[in-house]
């Protein structure tokens, strides 16, 4: 042990821990003491003597029940038709997990909008023929929206699944005597069912912790997210109550949902199972059409919100009322030349949030996996517990640690930047984790017996093979850290707007031509790095 | 430079993987640590890598004692089971990673990395990356690069278990002339005794953490010390014997069905020990020889083998020997056949058990 204290390792390894208990511990714990502190009645009490924040609590787990099996029962089926099937534009469905990493939520819920709005397109192109829809605020519009943007993610923990289940299975219960489609559902689904409870718990805890779509969407109907955001605007930051409690039961509710996950993971050990995949088979005539059909009418639902912000960018309107089909560059030169701020912002936050999040992870990595002491696997722990926490409960955390006292961040670009690495890290993380594992011990071997002392190897050897992956964690953490809205709108001040507050705050003043216009310039920013990365330096972002 | 190893004892957590381990290898000598896998043989090289932290004991390269010299600074050339080629870096880059450390640049250090390419017969593929290459050519781009930084001492981990055959004995030829070239010495590890008893001065077959002979190959192969020696190295039958009497240099065992004259290092009689017989030493013929004792037999099995026929004989009492035979004939006897198994008291020794 002596020997390991000497290490630079060990007090890198020192370094990291103190930095992740104060920016991810300390705002975390401050969190769930703040709920029992404060003036007046407690927390807690509150939250179960008012009605409001009840049924913020009963609508939001219940929404994130119904999305959940909307997803699933939308995600499971493409999945399987996907993986087992050759089909017309089938190549399209692959489009699916880059949708989702380049449109931002707020500019998703937008779309919807001006699609199924008050005055939305299609609202109006229904009104002609007599035709009324329900209004899209409220559960209609949350429902759809968000079934919509998050079924992709069981779509894609499933295919894997499928694609690696082992088709020897399927045969010998063949041979035994049981038929094809029963087989299946006997032997297949028991072993993919971990995989696709996993991905609807995650879909659940996105749900949950959802602000942007939940703020613009949810109109009157309360929602945990958005009540965390409306006590947190309501408190500021010197009484903390409220807002602690509420993210509180964020808190509470995604860590059951951890548990649950655990537990369902632990019980589904036999999936690691890998073997031949069975082969696609060729989907002619009529349940072949049936089958194209809806897949492409998932994969265009999914792209319509790219559609409509393009046109929107371009359209013509005064204040809230749009005039589709007279079109102007006058929503785009505002972006670029009268109010270039957020623009500027969102370019400057993230990629300095991009930089030092990707070194940091690069290093914390490797100590994690190459040189495990007693302090690494706190460090392992405490970098992945961003991935439980939504944007508005860090941001809550923030605020609440980091205004005034030895360490003032409030009101500063710092908090935003702050904000940005610790939502994104874990992406990072996991990335280099992943890459660190496939890199032998021996490459840093031998070149520590050529004569280059540890640290100076890990840079030489170590870090170029690791490239590949860095890169690939650094498009995935500037897509990620240009899109955030949920952490950062809570901790911006007058002036330091980024693309999606911007575009989040146009939409709350029904202004959506303008609104278009950011939006367009921000897939844009999320979209260039992507494909220079994929095309110019053949870098796998989607692996 | 000579290698000193004394007293050294590694452990692993609770585990002692190698206890208390002294072990002279001599300037120049290509040492073989031999071994199955699990026997401490890498843990021992990495530990004079220094990669592997001693516990207790001290290792001297001539001496300097670099028990506690980091591996970096010890100035030695390994090279790895997976070779470990950079797969950033051309082959090239590869070999001069180890010059640049030692902050040698410019025309003399690319003259150098030519010079050790060319040595391996690699010359013309400098500017190909490691993933361009062969197994048999990775492997010469790594020996280049542990041997361009003249190391104090050439250290290698099985460096030839990822090759295949035909291979194998072309690399181990490439290996044994560079390290005579170049004079170095050299702690080879394998657990493959055909490429132990090929290319070394000396071996050290070991077992459970220790060294348990120490010897020329010819020693090794044809003196085995102990009955685990015997077995790992080539094959054996090992038979249980009693010690009757000793008659000047050769003694008398019995095996039972049998009796028979043997060398040995057993002198009491009475004591127990192991008889063995390298089935290429034994002669099966049809009638007793008159040149050397005899004992009656009977072929249980018979293996053809191309270049030789192996047979099971059964000698009575359950006690059975594998005999080889080569030469003109070797596949003339049957399973059944009665035939005189000839045993030279020179081939047949005696160990304590």
């Amino acid at each position: 042990m002596s020997r390991s204290i000497r290490s630079p390792w060990f007090w890198l390894s020192a370094a990291a821990l103190s930095l992740l208990a104060l920016f991810v511990l300390y705002p975390l714990v401050n969190i769930l003491t703040a709920s029992f502190l404060g003036d007046g009645p407690s927390g807690w009490e509150r939250f179960f003597t008012t009605a409001k924040y009840r049924d913020a609590l009963v609508n939001t787990l219940l929404l994130a029940s119904v999305v959940t099996v909307i997803c699933t029962l939308i995600g499971v089926p493409l999945a399987y038709v996907t993986a087992r099937y050759a089909f017309r534009g089938k190549a399209l469905i692959a489009l699916l997990p880059l949708i989702t990493l380049v449109i931002p939520e707020v500019i998703a819920a937008q779309t919807w909008l001006m699609m199924l709005g008050n005055n939305g397109l299609i609202t109006k192109f229904l009104r002609e023929f007599g035709i009324r829809l329900p209004s899209f605020y409220g559960w209609f519009g949350l429902i759809t929206s968000m079934s919509f943007i998050y079924y992709t993610y069981v779509y894609i923990g499933t295919v894997a699944a499928i694609r690696k289940f082992d088709v020897q299975l399927e045969e010998a219960a063949q041979s035994l005597g049981t038929a094809p489609s029963k087989s299946r559902i006997q032997v297949m689904v028991p072993v993919i069912m971990p995989t696709i409870l996993a991905s609807a718990l995650l879909v659940f805890t996105m749900v949950v912790g959802n602000f942007a779509i939940s703020s613009i969407l949810a109109q009157r109907l309360p929602l945990l997210s958005v009540a965390t955001y409306q006590a947190a605007v309501a408190e500021g930051s010197t009484n903390i109550t409220m807002q602690s409690t509420l993210a509180s039961v964020s808190v509470l509710i995604v860590m059951a949902v951890l548990f649950l996950n655990r537990w369902v993971v632990s019980r589904g050990r036999f999936e690691i199972v890998q073997g031949r995949g069975a082969p696609p088979q060729p989907l002619v005539g009529m349940s072949g059409a049936l089958v194209a059909i809806s897949a492409g009418l998932a994969v265009v639902i999914s792209l319509l919100p790219l559609v409509t912000i393009v046109l929107g960018a371009f359209t013509q309107s005064v204040g809230p009322v749009m005039h589709w089909g007279q079109w102007t560059t006058d929503n785009l030169s505002r972006v670029f030349i009268t109010a270039p701020g957020p623009l500027v912002n969102s370019l400057l936050y993230a990629g300095i949030a991009t930089l030092i999040s990707i070194c940091f992870s690069a290093l914390v990595s490797y100590l994690v996996v190459k040189k495990p002491n007693i302090l690494t696997p706190w460090v392992d722990y405490i970098s992945a517990i961003p991935l439980a926490l939504s944007g508005t409960v860090l941001g809550v955390g923030l605020l609440a640690s980091f205004n005034g006292g030895w360490l003032s961040l409030t009101g500063t670009s710092t908090i935003i930047v702050l904000a940005y690495i610790i939502r994104r890290m874990p992406f990072g993380m996991r990335n280099s984790q992943a890459t660190l594992h496939n890199i032998p011990n021996s490459f840093e071997e031998a070149s520590i017996s050529l004569g280059v002392p540890p640290v100076a190897t890990f840079f030489k050897v170590v870090l170029p093979v690791m490239m590949p992956a860095v890169a690939s964690a650094a498009i995935l953490t500037w897509t990620t850290s240009v899109a955030e809205l949920s952490a950062s709108i809570l901790v911006y001040s007058g002036g330091r707007e980024t693309l999606p507050i911007q575009v989040y705050r146009l939409i709350d003043s029904g202004l959506m031509a303008y609104a278009s216009a950011y939006g367009v310039v921000l897939i844009a920013v999320i979209l260039i790095p992507i494909i220079i990365a994929t095309k110019v330096f053949r870098i796998e972002v989607l692996s | 430079m000579g290698i000193d190893i004394r007293n050294l004892t590694v452990t692993y957590g609770a585990e002692k993987v190698i206890s208390d381990l002294s072990l002279t290898i001599p300037q120049g000598c290509f040492f073989t640590l031999l071994g199955p896998s699990g026997c401490g043989k890498t843990t021992l090289l990495r530990t004079i890598a220094g990669f592997v932290q001693a516990s207790g004991g001290s290792l001297n390269f001539d001496a300097t004692d670099v028990t506690r010299l980091p591996p970096h600074k010890r100035n030695i050339g390994m090279v790895f089971q997976d070779y470990a080629l950079f797969p950033d870096k051309t082959v090239a880059q590869n070999v001069a990673y180890g010059l640049r450390a030692r902050y040698e640049k410019g025309p003399a250090a690319d003259r150098k990395v030519a010079e050790a390419l060319d040595r391996v017969g690699l010359g013309h593929l400098g500017k190909r990356h490691p993933a361009a290459l062969s197994g048999g050519q990775r492997q010469r781009v790594a020996l280049a690069r542990a041997l361009v930084i003249k190391p104090a001492v050439l250290l290698m981990d099985e460096p030839l278990s990822n090759l295949d055959a035909k291979l194998r004995i072309q690399i181990r030829e490439t290996i044994s002339e560079l390290q005579r070239e170049a004079n170095i010495t050299t702690v080879f590890v394998t657990h493959d005794q055909e490429e132990a008893l090929s290319m070394s001065d000396l071996i050290g077959v070991m077992n459970k953490g220790a060294v348990e002979q120490l010897g020329t190959p010819q020693d090794i192969y044809g003196r085995p010390r102990t009955s685990y020696v015997a077995d790992f190295v080539g094959s054996a039958n090992r038979l249980d014997v009693t010690l009757e009497h000793t008659d000047g240099s050769l003694l008398r065992a019995n095996l039972g069905p049998a009796t028979i004259l043997a060398t040995g290092t057993l002198a009491q009689a009475a004591q127990r020990g192991v008889l063995i017989l390298r089935p290429e030493d034994l002669k099966i013929s049809a009638a007793p020889r008159s040149d050397m004792q005899s004992l009656p037999a009977e072929v249980r099995r018979r293996q053809y083998l191309g270049s030789k026929t192996s047979y099971r004989l059964s000698l009575g009492n359950n006690v059975e020997v594998i005999a080889e035979l080569h030469g003109p004939g070797h596949d003339g006897f049957a399973a059944g056949d009665r035939v005189s198994l000839g045993i030279d008291p020179a081939i047949a020794r005696v160990i304590s058990a």
